[in-house]
């Protein structure tokens, strides 16, 4: 009867006595591994499953057998150690099945202990927590991008600073910022209008994003007329020409603008750089504030212009 | 409170410093990166106490993973940490993911492996070190006050725990976290008798 429910039972169960021979090897473990009962009583786990070797499994079965202890693997951290598929090994075309194991020592009527292994199929669970953070990333990116531009918002600005200067101190690596802000903006809105206006700040926000290439390289919208550019391990002359670039960029757009005062007529930006460095050490604070400066100092230049400035700390 | 002499409290920092550096070794195992763990200081408390040490607003909730254990001395054995830090524990663990705001039922199941690893690795160099055997049952994982969690396993009012501060430090982070183990008069005993022991034993050899 016992036997019967052993081989019934939707768990994958496996007896292995001291010297790891199995002794029990129920119809799921065959279903799963393809490999029939009569192929693996007697034999040693490990010659069977050999990449199991010097594994977590191992490690768990000794601690079942030695120390009467018993040993829990979670998917999650070791993702799947039994070579066990949903239709047997046969069928090429599929993944592994994501496992739970327990490993449990067992007394027997006569020492030494044996030790039960226990495989569940979480294959389910796991699909549906991955489900829930694909919609938590879709709600995140929602949360985190602005509503008319679509490239990052203050919100993510702000995080992303925080997160990418504790990483520049960490690695003893240099950060650049930028402060960027369309010329004349309210001499614009006031002449084409705010629609004309939002179309305006959407073609400069495409536009910046296109001018960045490395994934951690991140073009915010900082406020109103006012966008933000984060370069990691981009130091001041780098930053520069990225800043260069960028000016360059908006203003070949050739983007009709009456009220400017720039002879050409069109709509053009100013940019603030600042950069912390391992020898000048800025907290974020006194970056956005060198970068703010910078970009005030390119508006009183002149406009349509890059201006670098990195102002002592305040402790200096 | 239950105090042991300063020979016997070294003894047992010391045992329990080497079992969760096995603990330590068998995680960075897992995630191919250098995990240390150490037990800076232990303590013997009552419920109570314990459970404010681990509280400093009333309302923070605790995760914590008991395995319980008996044969030379029984006890419920429970790896505690803040509810955020054990998010902390499993996200370096696991690697970045989306944070949620709690953990999952898989990242629950990987919290009950991690503390699997550390109960069983501290409890098995005791009962090495006592040349004693012991048996444990399977973690459970339980998130509450960490009154809930110290009162969950029964309540004897007379018990003493043992707490065992430890500090994890993976990937730069350090987290603090306790492992109690839950003691009635008679387990306490016990172990103080296997301290003595072991200790007569080291000493005479000397």
């Amino acid at each position: 009867m016992a036997d019967s429910v052993l081989q019934a039972i939707n768990i994958g169960t496996v007896v292995l006595d001291s010297t790891h021979q199995v002794m029990l090897w129920n119809h799921w473990m065959v279903q799963h591994s393809g490999k029939a009962t009569h192929d693996v009583i007697g034999r040693n786990i490990f010659s069977i499953f050999p990449e199991l070797k010097n594994s977590r499994i191992e490690n768990a079965v000794n601690q079942a057998l030695r120390n009467n202890f018993p040993s829990l693997l979670s998917q999650t951290l070791n993702k799947a150690p039994f070579p066990l598929f949903p239709h047997g090994a046969d069928k090429v075309e599929s993944q592994r099945l994501q496992q739970a194991v327990a490993v449990i020592p067992i007394e027997t009527d006569t020492p030494p202990r044996q030790c039960l292994i226990q495989i569940t199929d979480v294959s389910i669970a796991v699909a549906r927590e991955r489900l829930l953070r694909e919609q938590a990333l879709v709600l995140r990116s929602q949360t985190f991008s602005d509503g008319l531009t679509g490239i990052a918002n203050r919100r993510h600005f702000d995080v992303n600073i925080e997160k990418e200067l504790r990483r520049a101190k960490r690695t003893n690596s240099s950060l650049s910022l930028l402060m960027i802000d369309i010329d004349y903006f309210k001499a614009y809105n006031d002449h084409y209008g705010h629609q004309r206006g939002d179309d305006c700040l959407i073609q400069v926000a495409a536009n910046l994003s296109t001018v960045l290439h490395r994934p951690a390289d991140l073009a915010a919208r900082y406020g109103g007329e006012e966008f933000a550019v984060i370069l990691p391990d981009n130091r001041a002359d780098t930053a520069c020409i990225v800043a260069e670039t960028l000016r360059q960029k908006i203003e070949s757009l050739s983007l009709e603008h009456a009220q400017s005062k720039n002879p050409a007529k069109v709509v053009t930006v100013s940019i603030g750089v600042a950069t912390r460095t391992p020898e000048h050490h800025l907290e974020t604070t006194q970056l956005i504030g060198a970068a703010d400066r910078a970009l005030y100092e390119a508006k009183r230049l002149g406009r349509n212009q890059v201006v670098f400035r990195n102002d002592p700390p305040a402790s200096a | 409170m239950f105090n042991l002499s300063e020979i016997q409290h070294d003894a047992l920092v010391e045992i329990f410093n080497i079992g969760v550096g096995h603990a330590a070794a068998a995680m960075s195992g897992i995630v191919n990166e250098e995990v240390t763990m150490s037990v800076p200081s232990i303590q013997f408390v009552n419920r109570l106490d314990a459970a404010s040490m681990l509280v400093n607003n009333e309302s923070r909730r605790i995760c914590g993973i008991s395995q319980h254990y008996q044969g030379a001395f029984t006890t419920e054995a429970i790896l505690m940490f803040p509810e955020d830090k054990s998010l902390e524990i499993v996200r370096l663990m696991v690697g970045e993911t989306v944070p949620l705001k709690e953990l999952t039922d898989m990242e629950q199941e990987a919290m009950s492996e991690i503390g699997n690893i550390i109960l069983n690795s501290c409890v098995g160099n005791l009962a090495n070190i006592f040349e004693q055997e012991l048996q444990g049952s399977l973690p459970v994982y339980h998130i509450g006050t960490s009154e809930d969690i110290l009162t969950a396993t029964g309540d004897q009012s007379d018990a003493v725990v043992l707490m065992l501060h430890i500090d994890f430090i993976l990937e730069k982070h350090q987290i603090h976290g306790y492992v109690a183990f839950i003691l009635d008069v008679t387990a306490l005993h016990d172990l103080q008798f296997q301290v003595d022991k072991y200790l007569s034993r080291i000493m005479g050899s000397t």
